[in-house]
This record gives structure tokens, sequence and C-alpha cells, in this order.
């Protein structure tokens, strides 16, 4: 085995701006899961006497308009919204690699019909095909999920048939073939490695737009039911009470605003 | 007096020096060829002369144009001499035409701005530029209605248009076939007239040797000889000349005859299109064991076409390819004309050897062995294909290929972007396999002498070659 001990490849280093951005995840990441642990508390816990009083030991963002502990209602906040949208963006993802696949190999009727199907589910608003879909759908949770799914695969998909097109093209895969390679190899080798780039940052950019999403329409009292913390409830919640508790408004906000910024810097540099 | 003189020309970059002193003298009427090969510091040189350099390298030295006298140090200088004193015609012209730009507006455009015409007598200018080089009739046309050859003159109209007496060519034939590089050489030759400065960069032995005039020899920034072209083809002084010279193909002896084995693939009346451009038909031969087969024609004659149709790659629009009795499934091979685009961008070149090793069921020590009988570092295989040479690379897509044990190997074009030693080190090999492991090769060039000198049978595509229509087309037969 002399001459194929061959070194392994050098680890891709992280740019700045990306480590700004998983230094951003990893901290909201922790205030959400962390905190809890070491402040135990109630979200929806009730105390009137304590409404839009300010941080304190057991509250350290203070209370809002029914005395219910910032908090740990944005901890919660914090953990529902990004696991929703995960979970879509994982399924959105899998179904956009499985049929970008299969319509870059096979083309034909199935690659016209896909196609025609990605570019009419582009031309909807996403905001109201998640609204139909919620609708439609019993359950809140699983609404969101479905809905973020129909309304991000596309993009996965018309990526990854993009890019599985121009490679099956090229004379690497040619080769393969000739060489007698099979198609699972093909799709490790020539294929993937091509496309991970992208479905990194598309994944990153989807989980944005999909927090975005959830926390829009919690905003218009169209999402998520009270009480359950989410993002877009919570500021709606607090926005009436600006002036008293500048504080409990300001950290979902600002919450929002970090998690959205650093999936946002995750994905922008990317390189090949 | 000398239209162009650069005396004592260094390139450095920081303590590494890339041109070592340089002096040179363009005379009117009498070009004068640069060769070298990849990396022998040529276009670093054209470069330092305009006032080109990238950023980071700097340039020493006197530049001498015409009454101007310029330090090669301030290359800010430089700039009011292009297009005025200096034109230079880019690699690949075509590619240099504005796509959106009709040819007239290409040329005008140069003789409003650099010479400073107003716009009815930067057209009128323009059209006649087109009329002196018979493209009259092409004034309204765009970029991509032109024709390779007449866009390449479109081109030279352009870079001319400042009324610049000294045109610099780099690498003017790159990518062009044997016919394309004998028109330009010949367009090039005749702008230049009595009183024009010609200076060609090229690593093409045939372009320098129509060119003639005077010829410098450059090796990793250094001048290795200098002196009249036909004086160096005639007799070479310096070893590295000779080697390449004799590294061009019309230079190789021919190939001694094979004695051929076992029909390995024929066709019969085998005609081919591709995307509904017919190409060629009736072609019938039959392609034995241990036998080059020599396919050569202008571009786009269909020569990769036909290796993509044996490997079973193009369904033929009629006629039949058998096999004969192949050892299995896969032993039909092919070699790219560029391999860095064969190999899996991302992987070592171990990797892909390993995969393909794993695949083919062989033994590690056939690598090893290969690794010798190709002269290739083993080191080489902790790379990635675009950290390795062309020829290099080559030869280890020829290892690849060589672990499958193939009976037929299709080699496409798989010299046509290496320098001329390498070229005839990796055609070498591969002719030296093909009579060794008795393997059928067709090598696919546009090099005819190249062909003429390596292979057993020839089949020219060519116009003259074969005839193109369905019916007054009588068989070409080759082998049968």
């Amino acid at each position: 085995m002399s001459t194929l001990d061959f070194a392994t490849a050098p680890q891709a280093q992280l740019s700045p701006s990306r480590m700004i951005g998983v230094v951003l995840i990893m901290s909201v990441a922790a205030v959400s899961l962390l905190g809890p642990l070491i402040l135990p508390g109630d979200p929806l816990a009730q105390s009137l006497t304590k409404a839009l009083a300010g941080p304190e030991v057991g509250a350290p963002l203070g209370y809002d308009h029914l005395g219910r502990s910032v908090f740990h209602r944005l901890a919660d906040a914090l953990r529902l919204s990004p696991v929703i949208a995960l979970a879509a963006v994982m399924m959105a993802c899998a179904a956009g690699l499985i049929l970008g696949t299969l319509t870059a190999t096979k083309g034909g009727w199935i690659d016209k019909g896909l196609v025609m199907l990605a570019d009419a589910l582009l031309a909807l608003p996403g905001l109201l095909l998640i609204l139909i879909v919620l609708a439609m759908v019993p359950g809140t949770v699983v609404g969101f999920w479905a809905g973020l799914s129909l309304v991000l695969w596309v993009e996965f998909f018309r990526l990854t048939r993009a890019a599985t097109r121009e490679t099956l093209a090229s004379p690497a895969v040619q080769a393969s073939r000739l060489l007698g390679f099979g198609p699972v190899y093909i799709f490790r080798v020539d294929i993937w490695p091509e496309i991970a780039p992208m479905m990194l940052t598309a994944a990153a950019f989807g989980t944005a737009t999909a927090i975005m999403a959830i926390a829009a329409l919690g905003f218009v009292h169209v999402g998520m039911r009270a009480p359950t913390p989410e993002l877009g409830l919570m500021m709606v919640e607090l926005l009436p009470y600006w002036r008293e508790a500048p504080l409990a408004l300001l950290s979902p906000v600002i919450a929002t605003f970090a998690l959205l910024l650093g999936l946002t810097l995750l994905a922008g540099s990317r390189e090949t | 007096m000398s239209l162009l003189k650069a005396e004592d020309i260094t390139v450095r970059d920081g303590p590494a020096t890339l041109l070592e002193p340089l002096s040179l003298r363009l005379e009117p009427g009498e070009p004068l060829v640069i060769l070298g090969e990849t990396g022998s510091g040529k276009s670093l040189m054209a470069q330092a002369i305009m006032g080109t350099l990238p950023p980071g390298l700097e340039a020493k030295g006197q530049v001498g144009v015409g009454k101007h006298m310029l330090n090669a140090a301030a290359p800010q200088r430089f700039r009011g001499l292009w297009g005025r004193e200096i034109g230079v015609l880019p690699q690949e012209p075509w590619l240099s035409l504005d796509p959106l730009m009709q040819a007239r507006s290409q040329i005008a455009e140069a003789h409003r701005l650099v010479r400073g015409l107003d716009r009815p007598n930067a057209t009128t200018r323009a059209e006649a530029d087109l009329a002196a080089l018979g493209l009259a009739g092409a004034a309204n046309k765009y970029p991509h209605e032109l024709s390779g050859g007449m866009a390449q003159r479109v081109a030279i109209a352009a870079a001319r248009a400042g009324g610049a007496r000294i045109v610099i060519a780099d690498e003017p034939t790159k990518g062009l076939d044997a016919a394309r590089r004998d028109d330009v050489a010949r367009l090039l030759l005749s702008e230049m007239g009595q009183i024009g400065g010609l200076l060609i960069i090229t690593h093409d032995l045939a372009l320098a040797r129509m060119v003639g005039g005077r010829m410098i020899v450059l090796r990793s920034g250094k001048i290795v000889e200098q002196g009249t072209t036909n004086q160096i083809f005639a007799a070479p002084q310096h070893p590295y000349t000779k080697e390449l010279l004799a590294a061009d193909p019309e230079n190789w002896t021919p190939r001694q005859r094979a004695g051929s084995g076992q029909t390995v693939v024929s066709t019969s009346g085998l005609a081919v299109e591709r995307a509904g451009q017919h190409l060629f038909s009736k072609i019938t031969l039959d392609i034995h064991a241990g036998e080059v087969l020599g396919v050569t024609g202008p571009s786009g004659c269909g020569k990769s076409s036909l290796g993509d149709a044996l490997l079973g790659l193009l369904k033929p629009a009629a006629g039949t390819i058998t096999r004969g009795s192949e050892k299995h499934a896969f032993a039909f091979q092919k070699l790219y004309q560029d391999p860095v685009a064969a190999f899996p961008r991302k992987r070592t070149l171990g990797r892909t050897i390993y995969d393909t090793l794993t695949l083919s069921g062989g033994r590690p020590n056939e690598v090893d062995a290969l690794l010798a009988r190709l002269g290739l570092d083993p080191r080489l295989l902790a790379r990635r294909p675009d950290a390795v040479s062309g020829g290099e690379l080559q030869r280890v897509s020829l290892l690849r290929v060589l672990l499958r044990n193939p009976s037929f190997i299709v080699a496409d074009e798989p010299t046509s972007r290496l320098d001329p030693i390498t070229q005839a080190q990796v055609i070498s090999l591969l002719t030296e396999i093909a009579a060794q492991d008795d393997v059928a090769v067709m090598l696919v060039s546009h090099d005819a002498a190249l062909i003429r000198n390596t292979s057993d049978e020839v089949l020219d595509l060519g116009p003259h070659g074969v005839p193109d229509t369905f019916e007054n087309a009588t068989d070409v037969r080759v082998g049968t």
C-alpha cells in the first residue's frame, strides 16, 4: 500500500464572517438550551403583581404584561422556531436532492412536470402557501413544518437539478461511467462534492427564511397561538408596552436579529 | 531604426527572479518570435515590455518605442503608448470581442477613442479597414455570426486601429487547428507589411517556422538561444533547442508498423450526427489489437464524435458498430483533451486511482508497477487534479485507464494542451502501450504531422478525406 497512502486534504478554514455567524448561533443556542437549566422557571406561570416589572435574579429580562418571565419565554421561543425551521429545511433538502437528482438523470416528462410544479409554487407568495397549509393541517407545529417544507424544497430542487445536469455532462462523469462505476459512486464522488457547499448555503438561508416566516405569521396573529411563547407573538404582545418595558420588547427583537444574522453570515461566505 | 528596443529587462517576484536580463530589438519588416514552453517567462516578458505586469511583480530595464525611452519599472507611463504605438492581439481574439457590438462598431470605437476621430470619420475608417481585410460584408455582423477566422481579422483591425506599428501577438494560434493556424500566420505577416513590427509569443513550432524572421528561445526565464529562425531550425546549437525541435511532430520518426492482431472493433457504413448536424457517413473501418488508428481533420469535422460512437457514448445515425471478442464490459476506455476535467475535482488522485483499482479487483502493486512504467512520482497521488501539471495528469489518466485492462483506448486530442516535449513523451508512451499490451488505440488529433508519424492507419475526416453527402458517397474504408 506504499503509494496509496495519500495525504488527507487539509481542513477548510472558516472565514472570519462565517466564524462570527457560528458564534452568534452558538450563543443564541446557549441561551435557549442552557439558560433554563441554570435558572429554572416556568414560561407560562403568571403573576400579575409583577406585570411589566424590571429584571431581577429569577427573571433576568424582566416580566411581560401578564407577569411572565421574559427570559424563560424567550428561551422557549428560541427552541420552538429553530426546531420547526430545521425540520422543514431537512425535509425540503431531502426532497429537493432526491427529485433534483432524479430529474437531472432521467429528463423527459418527469423533468418537465416537476420543473413546471416548482415554477408554479415559486409564483405563489410563500407566506400565503403556508397559511393555506396551516388552515388544512391540524396542529400548528405540523402545519408550519409541512407548509415551510412545501415552500423551501423548490430552491433545493432547482439548485440540485442545475448542478447535477452540468456535472453529469462533464468528462469526469463520462470517464467514471466508462470505467464501470455505478450511479451511487458517481453521486458520491462526482456530484455530491459539487452540490454540498451550495446545499449548506441554501440550508442556512432556508432556516433563516423559515424562522422569519414563523415570526411574521405570529406577529400578525395567524401563526402560533397564545400562550405559546413564539418570537413574533412575543413582539406583538409587548409592542403596546414599549414605553413601560422596553427591555421586554427588545429581548425577542435582538434574539431574532442575532439568530438571522448568524445564519446569513454562515450562508453568505462560501468557498468552493 | 529599430521599432522597439528593450534592454536588460528583468522581472522579479520579491526575491525570486522570473526573467533574467534580456535584451531584444524589433526591426521593421522582420518578425521576432519568442519561443518557449509554459512557464518559460515568455508572456511575462511581453507584459514587461507593454507595462501590463500583474501587481506584485516588478520589472527593471529600459524599453525604447520609437522616439520614447521608458523605464520598465514605471509601468504607468506605458499607458499612452497602448494602441497608438503598441497594439496587442489578445489570446483567443474571438473571446475578446464585445458580443453585443457589430464588427464595424468594434473597430470604429478604437478609431474614435484611441485615435480621437469623430464618429462619422471613425465609422468610415472602420469600413475601410474591414474592406481591406476582405470583410466588407461583415460590417453589420455580431461576433457570434462571424467565423473564427473572421473574428480574428476583426480583432486585428481593432488592435491596429489606433495606428500602432508594433503588434504583439500572445499565443495567436492557441486552440486552432492546422489550417486556421496557417491562416493566422499569413494574416499576421501580411498585416505587418514592410514597415510594421511583429512580435509573436508562442510555443507552436509550426507557427514559428511559418513566420520566420528572428527567434529567441526562452527557458525558465533565460535566453537559451537566439538567431534567425531558419538558422535555428536548420542547426540548433543548445541541447534544449535540439530537444524542443526533435519534439516537433514534423521531425518524429514514423512508427514501425506492428503486426495487427484480432479485430477489436469494426464499423460498417457508419454515419454520425450530433445535435441534429450531419458529420460524416459511410465509414467502414476495422481496428485491430496493437494498432494505432490516427484520425485527423479540422475542428468540427466529427473526430471526437467518431470516438464517442465507437465507445458507445453516441448513437450512430446509420450503420453498425461491432465489438470484437472483448475481455470484459469496460474494456473500451477514453483519454480526454483536458485531463483536469476528467477527474473528480475534489478528490486526491490517489483515492480515484484506489477506487479504480478496487473496482477492477487489482492488487496495489499493480499501481506501483504502472507508476514506474509511466515515469510518475508516487507523491503526485497525494494531490488533487488541479495541482498536477498537464503532462503528468495525462499520464495519471493513462494509468487509471490501464488499471481497467483495456482492449481499446480512444485518445481524444490527448496532447493538444501540452508543450511539445511533454507531448512527445505522452504520445510515445501511448504508442508503446499499444504495442506492448496489445491494445488498440484510436488517436484523435488536429495535427496531421503527429498523426502521420504515429499511426498505422490514418483516417482523414477533413473536407478532402470523406465525401459529406449520402448520395454520391463512396465507402471510406480503413484497415479492412
